[in-house]
């Protein structure tokens, strides 16, 4: 399969504290898969997502998305490439006090009119297509609600949606189930395999729990201290590749 | 936080690191300094007040020429003293330790070998500071012998953590709480406190009390003639009111967009945005450390005398800098994670700003501009004193006519009554307003 992100001996160095975040990773993601980034917390999992859109700026390496650098494009080029890779988040990031269909809008800024936009003016098709996706993910009777009047998972839901009005090559997943319970979990991580199978979107998401990349994952790539530790499929995970990952005194948790 | 790992990719950086070890061991030093400077003062003072007043009242004491290198001596060698022996108020606002090589508490001799040696430093140091190679934490005081100066967190690492000492065992504390009686002390010479001017005065405002009690109201819609001028209470009220909604409406708008070029996490991105917050940042903090009273004594020479478009402007121009802060504050603020998640989207920056954080801050906007509004109708009441317009000026009109008219101190009163309903008024329906958006 052709691939759709190249990254490059990527490093990523927070100058406070001098943290090595990323340490010289070089890896890639196909297009059309599902990549799992397994870790501990602090082990890089953020960071290397937010370095593929550069809301983190990388230290050193290169990423190419679709054959372009990411890492040189200057501020239009950079914009446009953002439009292809949407995101969701581990503390779904909706602005709480606009509406459900307001923020789902949002994402809609970068193809929108730039003075329509100022004036919270959005044409016909996306309010259209806001709606639909709404429908999508099951709240289209929450569009005029005020965000922070939603539940956990419906507003993770908004979320996707708001990344669904991108028309995505690529969705990223920070930690989107975290702050869920399991049961909420799983639907949501069904509306990424849906967007992975049927609209043919390439998904990279990190996760917590190991049962979850082993029911969702296509491929897992596992980080630690800023390097991979563990490149494959779910099956290929054993007892010593889970100690390996996780440290040594930790147990598998099953989430159902 | 894991240990971080060294790399090819963190710069090195010799000056600034120097710069950056030096910094809290300069700041602890001046601290300590201004600190015996202060006390020093009040030696100064007190001895005037206590015992050359006896000798020579009308040449007050003054330090002779000689006397200024002495008092700049005399307080660096109790801070060289006070940081040599002790764990001074200095060191411990830097967060500073002194140790031996062993990070134990140095002797006697070592802390004494110390204190003299700081005084060789003192000239020295500066010579040596670039053209020697030392490690940068380490000055020239600083040897075995004579203990070495530290960041607290460091030592903590080392050594056990002891039990905190109080403050009152250790010599800091009885320092600071004797600075704290003495500034107390200084404070009622210097302010005059005299509780007994309070009776003394007494019958003389016992009578104008009383004066001021009588209550006339017979102007209130009743024009009166203020040198010329013929206006009643209301509308001088009315006045206030309007001078006070003006420069609020007109300095939200304006504080509004320019609270974003102030706020760090939207302007902090580049260079020029750094310039211009930086910018921003201090014509804020300049304009708002000027009372509007002072502003209005400007623009009353400007625009005339009495003018309320005077008080209207000061208090415009005072109310953009203390809004823009505030607001500029709030943007700072905000949850991060929608910007975060609106930039990814490929938004603009403006774009990110017009959805992510406006919403966010509107509430708390319109809070801040109900709580000016308060502000301003009580400063447009008395900044007529200074020239500026609006009902002060009958207050001083009816004080200057105190002597030349009986009831001048009723009429005045009357006044009072008038601006006291109408702020409780203001003050009532915007804190009402203030509810029902919190």
């Amino acid at each position: 399969m052709e691939d759709l992100i190249q990254i490059d001996q990527l490093t990523k160095i927070y100058e406070r504290g001098e943290v090595l975040a990323i340490d010289d990773i070089s890896t890639n993601v196909r297009k059309g898969e599902f990549l799992v980034l397994l870790g501990l917390s602090g082990s890089g999992k953020s960071t290397l997502l937010r370095c593929i859109n550069r809301l983190i700026e990388p230290t050193a390496g290169t990423i190419m998305f679709d054959g372009q650098d990411v890492t040189k494009a200057r501020s239009r080029q950079l914009r446009h490439l953002r439009r292809r890779m949407a995101m969701i988040f581990q503390q779904f990031n909706l602005v709480r006090r606009s509406t459900v269909l307001t923020n789902v809008l949002s994402g809609r800024l970068g193809y929108a009119k730039a003075a329509a936009s100022a004036v919270h003016k959005f044409s016909k098709e996306d309010i259209d297509l806001a709606m639909a996706n709404l429908e999508r993910v099951g709240i289209p009777e929450q569009a005029y609600k005020r965000a922070d009047e939603l539940s956990g998972g419906q507003q993770q839901r908004v979320g996707i949606a708001r990344a669904l009005m991108q028309q995505p090559d690529l969705l990223m997943a920070d930690e989107p189930v975290s702050a869920l319970d399991p049961a909420t979990a799983h639907s949501i991580m069904q509306y990424l395999e849906q967007m992975n199978q049927e609209d043919g979107v390439t998904v990279v998401t990190s996760l917590h729990f190991l049962s979850l990349a082993r029911r969702y994952g296509g491929r897992i790539l596992a980080l630690k201290d800023g390097q991979i530790v563990f490149e494959g499929t779910p099956a290929e995970i054993d007892k010593d590749k889970f100690k390996e990952i996780y440290g040594e005194d930790a147990e598998e948790v099953e989430v159902r | 936080m894991r240990t971080p790992k060294k790399s090819k990719f963190v710069k090195s950086r010799p000056i600034r690191d120097q710069f950056d070890a030096i910094k809290p061991r300069f700041l602890a030093f001046m601290i300590d300094w201004m600190l015996w400077g202060y006390v020093a003062y009040a030696v100064m003072y007190f001895l005037q007040r206590y015992w050359w007043r006896y000798i020579d009242f009308y040449n007050p004491l003054k330090l002779p020429p000689w006397g200024w290198p002495l008092a700049i001596i005399g307080t660096l060698e109790m801070a060289f003293l006070t940081h040599a022996f002790t764990q001074s108020p200095g060191m411990a606002a830097s967060h500073l330790s002194l140790v031996d090589d062993e990070f134990k508490s140095p002797s006697f001799g070592q802390r004494l070998l110390r204190f003299a040696k700081m005084n060789i430093t003192l000239v020295a140091q500066p010579a040596v500071f670039l053209l020697r190679h030392r490690k940068p934490e380490r000055l020239l005081h600083d040897s075995p012998a004579t203990g070495i100066m530290i960041p607290t967190a460091i030592l903590k690492d080392v050594v056990p953590v002891s039990k905190p000492c109080p403050l009152y065992k250790t010599y800091r504390g009885w320092f600071l709480f004797g600075i704290l009686i003495m500034t107390f002390w200084l404070g009622v010479h210097i302010a005059r406190i005299d509780l007994s001017k309070l009776i003394s005065g007494w019958d003389y405002m016992a009578k104008i009390f009383r004066e001021l009690f009588d209550i006339r109201l017979n102007y209130l819609i009743t024009d009166v003639n203020t040198g010329g001028n013929l206006f009643s209470i209301l509308y001088f009220m009315a006045e206030t009111v309007f001078m006070a909604l003006f420069s609020t409406v007109m300095g939200v708008l304006v504080a509004f967009p320019l609270s974003f070029l102030a706020a760090r996490n939207i302007m902090g991105h580049s260079p020029l945005g750094w310039a211009i917050y930086s910018f921003m940042r201090f014509v804020f903090n300049a304009v708002r450390s000027i009372e509007s009273l002072l502003f209005a004594i400007v623009f009353a020479i400007w625009v005339g005398f009495g003018n309320p478009f005077a008080g209207s402007l000061a208090l415009f121009i005072h109310t953009i800098a203390a809004l823009g802060k505030l607001f500029s504050e709030q943007v700072e603020a905000v949850d991060p994670g929608p910007l975060e998640a609106i930039t990814a989207s490929g938004a603009r920056r403006w774009q990110v700003v017009i959805y992510g954080v406006i919403p966010q801050v509107l509430p708390s906007y319109l809070a801040f501009s109900l709580y000016r509004w308060d502000i301003n109708i009580r400063m447009a009441t008395v900044i007529a004193l200074v020239g500026g317009g609006g009902i002060g000026t009958l207050i001083s009109f009816w004080k200057g006519e105190v002597g030349r008219v009986p009831d001048a101190w009723g009429q005045v009163g009357g006044v009072i009554l008038v601006i006291a309903a109408v702020i409780w008024l203001m003050d009532y329906v915007s804190g009402r307003v203030r509810e029902r958006i919190g």
